[in-house]
Order: C-alpha cells, then structure tokens, then sequence
C-alpha cells in the first residue's frame, strides 16, 4: 500500500502501526459483519451484511469498485496450498460405544471406553479402627525416631551413660539469640492444624453449646455467677 | 518550727521544707550496644520553710555531672551507704549484724524520713530568695553506665542493628527504684505532674506515662524524640519507661488504649490483650468511677523482673503472658494478670499511699477487687477455692516463719520496738523484706479487706472505695495546689475513717486483730454428742503460744448438718470457755425414707446406712465462710467426712473433706471419691484433688484393693473409644473440665504402688500407650500441656532402683521399664528441638523426670545436661527447671 501511494521507504516502527490498524480494521470488519448476520438469524454472513457494515464504518461503498480496479495496483500471489497435515490418530482402546437411538449422529462420538467405565476391586480398604490408630501411631513414631535419631547422629549430642552414646542420644542443647520466640509462637504445624480445624470449628461450637459447663454444684450464688473459668474461655475461644 | 497550717485532712509532709509540684525527665540519649543512658532532670520546688540551704535527693547508680540552681551552679555531694553496708566490719559477720547495718543505710536515704543519697547546697545568692518562699528549678544532669538494676537492658547477641535485633529496655524494680535511673525523690507520697522526654533511635518506640503530645525527629532523621506528659500528681516511684522496637496495637475496643510488644509477636499480643476490655468494664462498673487516667498501654517485655508491674498509666508484663488461642492453661493465667495489673491502675497507682505503713491499703483493696472479678469471671466455686488457698498459703507461712504485721508502727527506739524480731530482717522498710514477706503480706491485706467487707457489707465496701477515688479524683484536677494533692495518698487512718463514715460500723475490734498484730489463728476442734440431751457437744481449743499464732476471741460460726437440715451457730469463742453445747434440731432417725434438706435449700436423697444409728449429725464444719485467719484441724468419723464430700455444696468443704479422707483408706471412701470424681456437675479442681486422695488410699489398701487400679476404668470410658478400650480417643479439648481431668488422672495413676511398692506393670503400659496413641492433628487447641503431663506421669511412676553393692549405673544393668521410659523422654526431647512446644513445656517436664530417674539411681547422676540447659539463652521455664535440677544435687 505504501509504494502505491508513493513511498519508497518506510521505518519499521511505521510498517508495524499500519500493520496494526489494518489488521484491527479487517477485524472490527469481521466481527460487526458476524453481528450483522446473527441480528438477522443467520450463520453465514452475506454481501450485504459487509456492505451495511462498511457503511456503519463511514466508509464510501460506493469507491470500492473503483479502487479494486485501480491500475497502479500490486498483485500478491497467493501461496501456494499446502496439503493439510495428516493428524495422527488418537490412541483408541477398546470398541467406542456406538450412539443409543435417541442421540442424533451428528453428536460427538462416545470417548473411549477406559475414560468412564469403572473396575469394581476385591480388597475392602482397611477401615478397623483399631487397626488405623496403631498404624498412624507407629507410622508417627517411626517417623519421629528416624528423624531425631538422624539429627542425633549428624549433630552434637549429649547422653546421660558415660559409656554409652547412641542408645538414647539426646541433641545438644543449644542456647537461642532470641529464645522467647520459639516458645510462644506456635510452629507452622501447628498454624496449618489450626487452619484445618477451623472448618470443622462451626459444628464444635454448637456442641459446646450443649455442653453442660457449669462445674460447680454450690448453689449459693446466682446461677449465672457459677460459671467457670472453662466457660469463659469456650465463648472467647470461638470468637 | 513548722509554721505550715494543715487543713483537719492535711497530710504532714516527711520533708516540711520542701515539695516538688513538677519534674522534667528528659534522656537524650540511649546507647543499647554500651548500656548507658545520659540525660538531665529539672525539678521543681516550693520551699515551706524560710532557710532551707540544702536538698536531699534520692539517686542510686548515676554519675551526675552537674547540678543547677535556678541557672546558678550549686555544689552537692553524693553519699550512697547501701553501697558498703557493714563498714569493713570484720569482727561480727554475722546475718543480724548485717541486717541491722543495712536497715540503717536504707533508714539513712529513706525519702519518707526527708533523707536521700544526693544532697544539694542551695547557692548562698539564693538565700533571700528561699526565705521568700520562691521557687527553686533544680536541674541535674546525669548518666547512668551499665545499669545494675531499675533499668534492664536486653541486647540479644546477633547480626543486625538493635531494632533488627530486637534490643529493648525498661524500667523494673521492686517498690520504690526509680532513684535507680534518674534522681528525683523516690518516695510514693511525694507527688508532682510529669514532663518525660525520650531521644531513641527512629526505628525504636518509647513508651511512658501520661499522653503522648508529639513525637519529632532530629534533624538528620535518624532519631526522634517522645514527648509524654502526665497531668495527674504522681509519684517518682509510679514511672516507668520502656523502649524497643515494638509492634503496636490499638485496642479495637478502647482507642485509648494502646498494647506493646516485641517484633513478631502481634498476633499473640491481639489475642491476649482482646480480653482486656472486660476487665476495664468490671472496675468500672463496681467502683462506679471512670479509669483515672486519659490513656493506658501495656509493654510486654522480654526477662521481665516480675510477671505483671504497674505504673501510672502503663503496665510492664513479661512477654511470656501472651499466647495464641490454641493454648488453654495460659489463657485464665493471663487474665488473671491482666486483672491485677489493671486493679492496681486504681489503687497503687492513681492513690498512692502515704507512708510504707499504710501499704496494707492498696494492696488489699487491689487484691480484694482483683477476687471480685475473679469471683465473676471465673465463678463462685473457683473464687471460694482460691481464698481457701491464698488462706491456707498464710496460714502454712505465718506458723512457719513467724506473723506478718500488716500495720507495723515504728517508734523512735530501735531495738526493743522492733515488731517483728522473730524475722531475720527488718520490716521497717520495703527493700529491708524478704521477697516471700512481701508475697505473704499482699495475701494477707487482701483476705483481710475480705473479712472486712464480711463485717460491713460488699455495697458499703464499694462505696468506700468510690468515696477515695472521688477524692482523689477532685484533687488530681486542682492545678499547683500541691497541698490538695495529698487527697489522692491513703492512710490507715482515713482509710479506717472512711469506713466508719460509710458504714457507721465499728471495726476496730477485727482491725486490731488482724492488721495491728500479727499472727493466725489455731483452732482445734472435737465433738461428741449426747443422745439424752440430744446436745452436740462441741469442743474448741487454740494453740495460741506456737510461733505466728495469736488469740482469738469472739464471734465463730459453726454449721451442722442434721437429718432435718442444715443449722448455722455462732459461739462466742472467749477466755476460758472451750466447751460448746450446740441443741441439736433432729432427733435420730434412720428408717424413715426422707429427703434432706441442704444448707443452700436443695433436698436429696442419701444412703443413710452408714451412719451412727444414735445421731442425728452428718457432718459439721467450722467457721464454713472462712471469715477468721485460721487453720482448723477438726475431728469427725470418715463417714461424716464421706457425707461432707458427696453431699456438701461448698467446693472448700469438699476439698477438706478429700484431704480428711486421706486417713480414712476403706472401701467407702474409695467409693465416695470415685463417684464424685465421676460426677460431671461437681468442680473439677475439686475432681483433680480426688484422683490424687485416690492414689493415696489405693496405696493404703493395696492388699485388699480389688478390680483395676484405681480411676483406670474410669479413665477408660470417659476417654478411651468405646469398640477398643486400650486406644484413647483422638484429642478433643472442647470441654475443659473434661480436658483438666483427663491431665490430672495418670498423672495421679501413675502415683499408684503394688505390693511391692512397685508402679504396676498395667498403669506403666497404660501410660505408654497414652503416650502412643496420642493424636492431636484434629484438635482445636495444642496438647502440650497434655503431653507434659504424660512425661509428668511417667516420672511418678519410677521407683529407687534395686542396686546391688553400689554398682555403677550402666546401659547394661537398664531397668527394662526404665528403658522404655527412658526411650519416650528421649523421643519427647529430641522432638522438642524440631518441633518446639509453647514455652518449652515438654522440655521441662522432660528435664524434671530425668531428674528424678538419676535421683532414684537409674541413671548416673550426672549434673552436665542440667548445666547446659541453664546457660543464658534458653527459654526460662527451661532455664528454671535445669537449674532447680542442679539444685536438687545440693539436697
């Protein structure tokens, strides 16, 4: 378009913006001739949606013919069609299901079968118990023993047999610059305990609610100047 | 000489010839990496008598470089005797010697005697102007250099600058040290309005008495300057200073009050202090009287010297208070702090008092107030149990170690007058007492003020107060007229006055008994009955010539519970008379089936098949509301003493009764402990005390105790799941008392013996599997505390090793219980350096059983864990601990 209208040579920053407007120009083209199309019901648009579209634009219909037929025009090739990539075939497992009679066909086929169809098995979970607890406590304690120990073994250690070190190795002591906020803040376990705890905090309360909390059985004061420290702290604690 | 007329309410002043109305505090600068301090003070004083030529000030520890005089240089001398007590005495090294030297040195800088360790000459130019009785400005500029005490620095030892680092200072002491940072006259009735000026770097915070006016920064910005004033009169020895780099939090609640603490802690400090706002509610209410002071701002501080300080406007709390809301045994502690503190806001605070003989004062009615709101927040029961054992504590105290005198009063003799010379130390002033005293003596002035409101009533007790505080209020708003000032010190005298106007009752009988003298009271008591006058025969003797006991005579209430009900008696205890003879209202009747009327109106049914066939008495108790300061040992049969605890309301008569029932080991006391131990409704400090009677007497009866041991069962289905009894339920601490017993119970089982004086084996593995089997992860609140106790247990249940011939404790020769004992503390403490517990509490449990392994020969006794766990640097509940292990080699 531009050696059309005359230039030789233009900056690439200058190509780029008129790149830009056309293509937004072809767009807005595009999309108002879809609405056009939609208002009227249709899926295709036709000439005239383009046309009613193009003078919604403020654009002279009228000069297009003229400039189509311009003669200082430059003709683009078009490129040459390439064959459509053949797209390899999705791995299929198994017989699809084919449609039942009250789906029409043009529907999407059924996904394989491996996607929906459920495998019953055999061996019930273990759900005793008994069986859970001893496992989350020795599982737990294995744990514990395992890392402690390690940390024994790789740091300083103290013991309390003289002549024995690794039985029940103790890691060492060791003063803190700043002791106070290990002992008051709670650890990151312990806030993610809390976080979890939290959604289930709404039934708890209603059961404290129903929690007999008078502790006391001297019945000499009004009945409301018998609660106790415990029932204090449950409102408070909730909040 | 004195020429000063004194109004009928006038307060004569210790020092009649001068009085300081207003005092500048001004530090420009704190050095956290020397220690120091260097500032100035500027003092305002009126002289009352023409040629006063020289001030006495109080100071201890500055170095001051210059003191002024209106503008003039004037000359001074500093003389601190405290310094070197004895004097190069070498010939008597004895502690009385000591004693009577420092009480002297003390007497010899005491500002309620006009003394004080600086003296100042007024310039001879100012001569005429003192005759006058013209103002003097007294400035005195001063450093302080690695404080020894009244100012703590803490500088934790790592990278960063001192805000990064957390580096903090305040103001600490005992009673009056204020001298100790900045002179001024450190006494507690000399009271003048404040102007407080802190340079700190920009990145720290100070916090102060008063208002804050402004806060300006220096003109490279580095640093800037707080500005605090404190309108209302106060004493030198109500001011207190803080600074750090601290977070704050306005109150949501009450804007004007502000909370402080160190970096990282903000979301604890908004937990702990979200309570605080009841507390104000409370005081407010019942001393119908707004807080005296336009703000307040409490500091929680790192190696606190006490746990809750109070000052005009501000309170210093060690900032091991705070805690997260998943803590439960901290929470009522805390409170209970915050409660004093605030208390103390009123009554030390905003009314000081006048002389150090009328402490008893404030501290009672702060300590009588502070049980007003514990009795309602916590309730009855826990009200009624903690004056037993704040009661008990006196009592266990004063018999041991001689009275304490709440009112003493000093004559000019030395000697001979002293009141309290079974003491190793002097009374006659607050920094000559023993530390314990002074507990002792806060306890005592507290149930004292008690006894009074018992004699005249709560409502007039209240009006009392309000009657002070207004006072004081009207006094604190007169401007420059310091001799109106004095309205805001209380006086035994126009406390007792006060008293008498409100109530126009007489209460000097109960003040002479128990304020003027020292001492409690020992009754002993028996009774038999007599079916053919159908007459209790009640007899009370006292044992009033044992060390810190004294006499008591007139009015005792005595309850007895009969078959018909419930009957209140009051003996009048006299001279000679130690026989009482008591008509009894029911005649004996045990066939009958019919309710029986309690003391509170409540009528039940018992088993009556235990009782004495011939007599109608359940049980009796004596002085039942607690209303004289005594210990009462009081015979009765174990089955009185079973009705008592199963049937009595009142949560003291039942612990009485479980600690009676300790030397009754039979089947029906077991019985009676386990039901109340099981009943829900009963208070559960009470149930706690069971679990350990029942310990006791299973140990008692070992060769005929049947079925399980003792509270396992019971244990079992109250806490452990109902398909597999050897697993406990996953933790759930929604319901308190459930929580509280569930702690107590093993720690009590644990105390349990065979026949061979040995933990069962059963009660060992029970433990363990607690211990095993513990899960916390769907729990509300942290099982610390609980899991501390599971260690506690397992500690109770070690016994002295079977040591043959004295051999060396080894690996080898393991007790395999102790082994597996010794396997969880390992565990638990390794786990602690990974997983801290809140204030360590799993450490130190862990530390005291391992304690008490080594004592009982399973373990060599060796003090070099304890050492290392007591060095500077861990927390100091673990600190503590250690050290009271390395202790105990000393024992």
């Amino acid at each position: 378009l531009l050696t059309e209208a005359g230039f030789e040579s233009a900056e690439k920053a200058a190509v780029e913006t008129l790149t830009e407007m056309i293509q937004s120009y072809i767009s807005e083209i595009g999309r108002s001739a879809k609405s056009y199309c939609e208002h009227t019901a249709r899926t295709q648009p036709t000439l005239s949606d383009i046309v009613v579209t193009l003078v919604e634009m403020g654009f002279n219909v009228e000069t297009l013919p003229a400039y189509a037929k311009r003669s200082q025009r430059m003709v683009i090739t078009a490129p040459p069609v390439t064959n459509q990539p053949v797209t390899p075939k999705a791995l299929t497992a198994g017989q699809n299901k084919p449609h039942p009679s009250h789906i029409p066909g043009h529907f999407p086929e059924f996904p394989d079968p491996h996607t929906y169809i459920k495998t019953p098995t055999y061996r019930e979970p273990v759900s005793d118990y008994q069986v859970l607890r001893e496992k989350a406590a020795s599982q737990r304690r294995d744990v514990e023993r395992a890392l402690t120990r390690f940390m024994a073994k790789t740091g300083e250690t103290q013991s309390l047999f003289k002549d024995d070190v690794s039985t029940f190795p103790l890691i060492a002591a060791r003063p803190f610059t700043v002791p106070y906020l290990t002992a008051l803040l709670p650890s990151e376990l312990e806030m993610q305990q809390m976080e979890e705890t939290d959604s289930s905090e709404q039934d708890d309360q209603t059961d404290t609610e129903n929690l007999p909390l008078h502790m006391s059985t001297d019945d000499s004061g009004p009945e409301k100047e018998n609660a106790s420290v415990l029932q204090q702290n449950c409102s408070l604690a909730g909040s | 000489r004195m020429n000063r007329k004194k109004g009928d309410k006038g307060f004569e002043s210790p020092r009649p010839y001068k009085f300081t109305t207003h005092q500048v505090v001004c530090i420009n600068n704190i050095n956290f990496q020397r220690k120091s301090v260097v500032g100035y003070v500027e003092l305002t004083i009126f002289p009352t008598v023409a040629n006063l030529n020289r001030i006495k000030l109080n100071s201890k520890q500055c170095r001051i470089y210059r003191v002024r005089v209106n503008d003039l240089e004037a000359a001074f001398i500093y003389n601190d005797p405290t310094l070197e007590v004895c004097h190069h005495e070498s010939k008597q090294r004895n502690l009385n010697y000591f004693s009577n030297a420092y009480a002297a040195a003390v007497s010899a800088v005491d500002p309620d005697a006009g003394n004080g360790e600086l003296c100042i000459k007024v310039p001879s130019e100012l001569w005429k102007h003192v005759d006058e009785l013209k103002v003097l400005k007294v400035h005195i500029n001063f450093s302080l250099d690695q404080p020894k005490g009244g100012l703590h620095f803490v500088v934790p030892n790592m990278e960063g600058n001192m805000a990064e680092r957390g580096a903090h200072v305040f103001s600490c002491g005992y009673q009056n040290s204020t001298r100790f940072w900045f002179p001024c006259v450190d006494s507690y009735s000399e009271l003048c309005t404040w102007k407080l000026e802190y340079t700190v770097d920009a990145a720290m915070v100070a916090v102060s008495n008063g208002d804050l006016v402004e806060t300006v920064y220096t003109h490279d910005m580095r640093k800037k300057t707080f500005h605090y004033m404190l309108t209302i009169p106060t004493a030198a020895s109500n001011i207190s200073l803080a600074i750090g780099p601290f977070e704050i939090l306005v109150d949501p609640y009450m804007h004007e009050v502000t909370h402080f603490c160190l970096p990282q802690l903000l979301p604890l400090l908004k937990h702990t202090t979200s309570y605080l706002h009841e507390v104000f509610e409370f005081y407010e209410e019942i001393l119908t009287c707004r807080y005296p002071y336009s703000c307040f701002k409490t500091v929680f501080i790192d190696e606190a010297y006490v746990e809750v300080a109070a000052y005009a406007s501000m309170s210093i709390f060690s900032t091991n208070l705070l805690h997260s809301a998943m803590i439960i045994d901290e929470t009522p502690l805390t409170r209970r702090c915050l409660a004093q503190a605030l208390a103390q806001q009123f009554f030390g605070c905003f009314i000081s008092r006048m002389s150090w003989s009328d402490e008893w004062v404030l501290k009672g009615i702060s300590g009588y107030i502070y049980g007003l709101w514990m009795k309602k927040t916590f309730g009855v029961n826990e009200y009624r149990h903690w004056i037993k054992q704040e009661l008990d504590q006196i009592v266990a105290y004063e018999l041991k170690t001689g009275g304490v005198l709440l009112h003493p009063i000093f004559g000019g003799g030395k000697e001979k007058d002293n009141p309290a010379s079974h003491l190793h130390f002097s009374i006659k002033h607050p920094h000559t007492l023993s530390w314990e005293y002074y507990t002792m003596f806060q306890c005592k002035a507290h149930l004292v003020m008690r006894l009074i409101e018992n004699r005249i009533s709560m409502e007039f007790m209240l009006q009392v107060f309000n009657k002070l505080l207004s006072l004081a209020s009207t006094a604190s708003s007169q401007k420059f007229q310091s001799h109106m000032w004095s309205q805001m010190l209380v006086s035994t005298s126009g406390f007792l006055k006060s008293i008498s106007n409100v109530s126009g009752k007489d209460i000097q009988p109960l003040i002479k008994q128990w304020v003027d003298q020292s001492g409690v009271v020992k009754f002993y008591g028996s009774f038999a009955f007599n079916r053919k006058r159908n007459v209790l025969e009640l007899e009370i003797k006292q044992d009033y010539t044992s060390p810190g006991t004294q006499k008591y005579v007139g009015p005792l209430k005595v309850t007895v519970q009969e078959l018909d009900g419930s009957f209140n008696h009051t003996l009048q205890i006299e001279e000679n008379s130690l026989k009482h003879d008591i008509p009894c209202h029911s005649k004996s009747r045990r066939n009958k089936k019919k309710k029986i009327p309690l003391m509170n109106g409540e009528e039940v049914d018992m088993d009556l098949s235990a009782m004495d066939a011939d007599s109608p008495l359940l049980w009796i108790r004596i002085d039942p509301d607690m209303s004289v300061l005594r210990k009462v040992e009081f015979e009765q049969s174990d089955f009185m003493w079973q009705y008592q605890l199963r049937y009595e309301r009142d949560v003291v008569a039942q612990e009485e009764a479980i600690l009676a029932l300790e030397k009754f080991p039979t089947p029906a006391s077991r019985l009676a402990l386990t039901d109340i131990l099981e009943q829900e409704q009963c208070f559960y400090r009470v149930r706690m005390m069971a679990c350990f009677c029942l310990a006791k007497i299973a140990n008692s009866m070992v060769s005929t105790w049947t079925g399980p041991p003792a509270m396992k069962s019971l244990f079992t289905r109250m806490f452990c799941c109902k398909t597999c009894p050897n697993i406990v339920k996953t933790n759930n601490f929604m319901n308190f008392q459930s929580y509280f017993l569930q702690k107590t119970m093993p720690v009590a089982m644990a105390l349990l013996r065979d026949v061979h004086n040995l933990c069962p084996k059963e009660v060992l593995m029970f433990i363990l599997d607690l211990i095993k089997y513990n899960d916390n992860r769907k729990n509300k609140f942290s099982d610390n505390y609980y899991r501390a106790e599971l260690i506690d247990a397992l500690a109770n249940s070690v016994t002295p090793a079977v040591s043959v011939n004295n051999e060396v404790r080894t690996l080898d020769n393991l007790n395999p219980d102790v082994r597996l004992i010794l396997e969880e503390i390992t565990r638990f403490l390794n786990m602690e350096k990974l997983l801290p517990s809140y204030r360590h509490t799993i450490t130190v449990s862990c530390l005291k059983a391992i304690r008490v392994l080594q004592k009982n020969g399973h373990v060599p006794s060796d003090p070099a864990l304890f050492k290392s766990y007591a060095e500077y640097g861990h927390f100091v509940d673990v600190r503590i601990a250690a050290l009271e292990a390395v202790v105990d080699y000393t024992k």
